[in-house]
């Protein structure tokens, strides 16, 4: 599949949320009444398997997004948040289409955010966001250096208003996060990114 | 295992006192709450059935709150349960990292009342 898929001419607005202990939180005020937006929306959330659906169900109703836990080759559409399963890893192939794959823990988790957002390809036409959450570890900091090299715009949770800050503080410390942000921060930085449909 | 409905939380604390602020807050809410003084305690409790919240204290004698989720890992009983650290103790960097996806959250003490009331209960609607 990976070498089949392309980057698309029609440019889209990918938003990578990485988010673990203390995120679930953080989500809820972030898609608290959160409009349609011309992105897709992808939650690597460090979770329980039988609490996957559970936060979908949760985000569909807070927000006006549609909300469903990601399939293997679901292709990536705007206006739909897509939740990464628990005990597989998610990438992106050719920044549209979602792909499951099984391989070993990577810093002891998967999903791994890292293994999501470095899936992510540069293109002229794209706007790509990587967001981290509040967690334990560093997930995600090499995932944010990535984005930051493939020019798209990174932003990571202001650690007063995290459970954890660690993984937060981990991406801050790469030298790659643009943006340290409150939750509502980051709400209203991806609205503006992404626009309103 | 299927979802487990339900509006229940259990309290693991060795402080006979924050088990009995914790059913003061959340009984008048209509959320029951079992208490387990231990992480023992927590283990039967688990074993009976209980499904649900649990917050978990980290600092207890014998066996402390991560061996308590080690524990429940290794016998199957995390499934249908959603678990937060509840604690004035700051997350050790990096030893414990490998257990991050079975804790929803981390919760730390003091807490404000009404904080906590409105995150467990964010949590209860997950598993209802």
């Amino acid at each position: 599949m990976e070498n089949s898929a392309s980057l698309s001419c029609d440019g889209r607005t990918i938003v990578i949320i990485g988010s673990s202990t203390g995120g679930p939180r953080t989500l809820e005020t972030i898609f608290l009444r959160f409009p349609l937006v011309d992105a897709a929306i992808v939650i690597v959330q460090h979770m329980p398997h039988h609490i996957n659906s559970a936060l979908c169900r949760h985000l569909a109703k807070t927000s006006r997004m549609e909300a469903r836990v990601a399939e293997d080759g679901d292709p990536v559409e705007h206006g739909t948040i897509y939740v990464a399963p628990s005990d597989i890893h998610l990438k992106l192939v050719g920044n549209r289409t979602i792909s499951l794959f099984d391989d070993e823990k990577v810093q002891y988790v998967r999903p791994s955010i890292d293994v999501a957002m470095t899936s992510l390809k540069r293109s002229g036409s794209d706007r790509i966001v990587g967001v981290i959450l509040s967690g334990m570890g560093s997930d995600g900091a090499q995932g944010i250096r990535h984005i930051k090299t493939i020019g798209g715009a990174t932003i990571a949770q202001d650690l007063r208003t995290c459970a954890i800050h660690a993984m937060p503080r981990a991406a801050f410390e790469t030298g790659n996060v643009d943006q340290m942000l409150p939750p509502e921060g980051i709400r209203e930085r991806i609205i503006q990114i992404a626009g309103t449909l | 295992m299927a979802e487990v409905p339900c509006r229940r939380i259990m309290v693991v604390d060795d402080d006979v006192f924050i088990l009995e602020v914790m059913k003061e807050l959340f009984e008048p809410e209509g959320i029951g709450v079992v208490t387990a003084e231990s992480g023992d305690a927590c283990i039967r409790e688990l074993e009976k059935g209980f499904r649900g919240v649990i917050l978990m204290d980290i600092m207890m004698p014998q066996k402390d709150g991560w061996e308590t989720i080690e524990e429940m890992i290794d016998r199957g009983l995390m499934e249908g349960n959603i678990v937060a650290m509840l604690t004035a103790k700051d997350v050790p960097d990096g030893e414990l990292d490998y257990l991050k996806e079975h804790v929803i959250d981390y919760i730390t003490k003091p807490f404000e009342a009404n904080e906590i009331i409105a995150i467990v209960k964010g949590y209860l609607d997950y598993l209802a």
